[in-house]
């Protein structure tokens, strides 16, 4: 009987270790104020003091139904979204489907989690895509192929979408969309794995054109000072597009896949591939500015524009300094972790989110000294 | 007689062994050496189960579920000699067990099991069993069975890190970019993720569920007719038929349901392999069967 009860306690305690095992899918989220940077890390979106480095509230999602052992928890890898009027939008990417606006400034002190504001559940896919705001409207890409546009002001705590904007035509695969739209104040431009780039017109959510570029856009669109719009994909190319008629040309062979959103600087676009090339690429003379530097593995993650130098994170973990002539040091080396995710600057600090390490948050200094790390508690 | 001229001669052939060193002490060697080489170069056997599956996904029409279903054919096909090998084994354990030497042992050694361990291994030899040579071919099996969770993972590519992680397995003439997105819907399901089917409002893990169910009915049919009831091996088999259906019920549950149409696909295959040698005892599914 004893060897009985121990076998049924080890069967239990093994399912309930397993229960907690659901693999990561994609690296975390990242985003920040000044004074608080959201992260957006497995099963939890934490709020940190930028100051301090400490856990201001966690947030793991609103419990639903009966839920045996928790095998159904809470996904969070998406970049979390800050509205004007300071509400933290966070996609659950698990298969709920569900998106929160939480309240940073109404917590729940006993459980030290943010008061759920609205929520919106009726996409059908997962949540991969950051959504972009525009004016009152939020449009969210979801990864069952639509865009989902929801009214910011309409008081609803239960969100219904104004208009779903159906990208893909097959219910079978469809595109999935998982870079956040740019937009230029008339259209909106979304990229699919379906190899598509899309131009949406912003009030009447009309398809103004979409375009094949033979390769899967898991990163999104750049505008650039030039007025055009420029999309790297995996068919290791970089396209300029017309932004109001969709034509586009390939401007640049890459050495892999462009996984990374561009970004625009002035009269150079910055953006990396997954054999870890770093490029930048003036739209004016169409041309590289110097020869693609390699720091040392895949680069996911788009580059990091400071004033005096541009910083890169690697899949190594390690965070890479360009000059403007392209000379590159290693700047912060890591012992272990990687780090997919775009760094950003808040609060006076370099914020780096790693996978696979002992911290999930890195601050460093503008001379990339360590000035706080957190990792979860 | 020529026959055992022959036989005598391959015999001869054979090069000598150092004393006490047995063929099944040798085969127990080269099976750990199998796995140690396997589990050092474990990236490499995802690797190869990685582009194997790509490879069948690109001629089945671009269909994950059958992709996986015939991998695990294909699996089963190339183990089927290790499993025959672990049945055999298993049934002559079994048999062992009634010998009466075996049960004298057990009775005249209960309260010493230092020289009952010593008497059974001699009578192992004496009767040349390998009291290891069911769980051997299991044993072998593991680095596939292993492999073939983070395979299935990064080959279906759903989702952005095992897009990247699928980048980095394929072989140089494979290419994925023109694969990307690739399609992990298999009859309404999406195999790169746990899986979910809202059922009169409530959240089921159907494919979980039938991993389970199948393993339950897998385990009890496969489960060969114990020769004492009430001895100890009858006793793990029993335990078996209950925790390994829990166990991959929480597998299935947390992780990509292609993983559960593999298990699906194995049970079921396993159940097959089992009949085609006559070895599926039907009883055991009835309540009490065990005991007819």
């Amino acid at each position: 009987m004893r060897k009985k009860l121990l076998f049924i306690s080890i069967v239990l305690l093994a399912a309930v270790l397993l229960s907690g095992c659901t693999g990561a899918i994609a690296w975390p989220g990242l985003a920040a104020t000044d004074e608080t940077a959201y992260l957006a890390n497995t099963n939890t979106v934490y709020a940190i003091d930028l100051k301090t480095g400490r856990e201001l509230w966690s947030f793991s999602g609103v419990s639903s139904g009966f839920n045996l052992f928790n095998t159904n928890p809470s996904l969070f890898v998406t970049t979390p979204v800050i509205t004007e009027d300071g509400l933290v939008i966070i996609l659950d990417s698990s298969n709920k489907h569900v998106m929160y606006a939480v309240d940073p400034n109404d917590i729940n002190t006993e459980e030290k989690t943010p008061n759920v504001e609205w929520q919106f559940t009726e996409a059908g896919g997962l949540w991969i895509a950051p959504p972009l705001i525009v004016g009152n409207r939020l449009f969210a890409p979801n990864s069952d192929g639509k865009v989902y546009v929801l009214d910011l002001q309409d008081g609803k705590t239960e969100k219904q979408a104004i208009e779903v904007i159906q990208l893909s035509d097959s219910n079978e695969e469809p595109g999935r969309l998982w870079a956040q739209p740019v937009s230029d104040g008339e259209r909106i431009f979304v990229t699919s794995l379906d190899h598509s780039v899309f131009a949406i017109d912003i009030e009447s959510y009309k398809i103004l054109w979409d375009q094949d570029l033979g390769g899967a856009i898991p990163g999104g669109a750049a505008l650039g000072s030039d007025g055009n719009l420029y999309v790297g994909s995996l068919a290791k190319q970089l396209e300029r597009f017309d932004p109001a008629t969709g034509d586009h040309t390939p401007v640049l062979d890459t050495n892999g896949w462009i996984w990374g959103t561009p970004i625009a600087d002035g009269d150079n676009l910055y953006f990396s591939d997954i054999e870890g090339y770093f490029y930048s690429y003036n739209t004016k003379e169409q041309k590289l500015n110097w020869e693609p530097v390699k720091p040392d593995s895949a680069i996911t993650a788009s580059p990091l524009l400071l004033d005096d130098r541009i910083l890169l994170a690697t899949e190594s973990g390690d965070i890479f300094s360009v000059d403007a002539e392209g000379r590159i040091v290693t700047w912060y080396d890591v012992s272990d972790g990687k780090a997919y995710t775009t760094p950003i600057f808040a609060g006076g600090h370099v914020l780096v989110a790693y996978l696979e390490s002992d911290y999930y948050l890195v601050a460093l200094d503008e001379e990339g000294h360590q000035a706080w790390t957190f990792s979860g508690n | 007689m020529k026959n055992t001229n022959i036989q005598t001669q391959a015999q001869a052939q054979r090069p000598e062994l150092p004393q006490g060193f047995s063929r099944e002490t040798l085969k127990t060697v080269a099976v750990i050496a199998i796995l140690v080489l396997a589990f050092t170069n474990f990236s490499e056997v995802i690797n190869f189960l990685v582009n194997v599956l790509i490879i069948i996904y690109q001629y089945v029409g671009e269909s994950f579920g059958i992709a996986i279903i015939l991998l695990t054919i294909l699996i089963r096909l190339v183990t089927w000699p290790l499993n025959a090998q672990q049945m055999k084994g298993a049934k002559a354990m079994q048999e062992f067990q009634s010998d009466k030497e075996w049960l004298a042992i057990q009775k005249k050694y209960e309260k010493n099991a230092e020289k009952k361990n010593q008497e059974m291994m001699r009578l192992y030899r004496e009767r040349g069993i390998n009291p290891f040579g069911s769980c051997l071919p299991t044993l072998i099996q593991f680095p596939i069975l292993f492999a073939l969770i983070p395979s299935i993972t990064y080959a279906i590519g759903s989702t952005p890190l095992s897009i990247l992680k699928l980048s980095s397995s394929l072989y140089p003439f494979q290419d994925v970019a023109a694969l990307v997105p690739l399609n992990s819907k298999f009859l309404g399901f999406d195999l790169g993720l746990p899986e979910r089917t809202l059922i009169l409002g409530l959240s089921i893990p159907v494919l979980a569920l039938t991993v389970a169910l199948t393993t339950y009915v897998q385990t009890k049919l496969t489960m060969p007719a114990a020769a004492n009831p009430n001895d100890q091996s009858a006793a793990t088999m029993k335990m078996m038929s209950i925790y390994m259906p829990i166990m991959l019920y929480f597998f299935s549950v947390n992780y990509a349901s292609g993983l559960s149409v593999y298990f699906v696909a194995s049970n079921i295959l396993s159940i097959v392999q089992y009949a085609l040698m006559g070895k599926v005892n039907w009883r055991n599914l009835l309540p009490g069967g065990q005991k007819k």
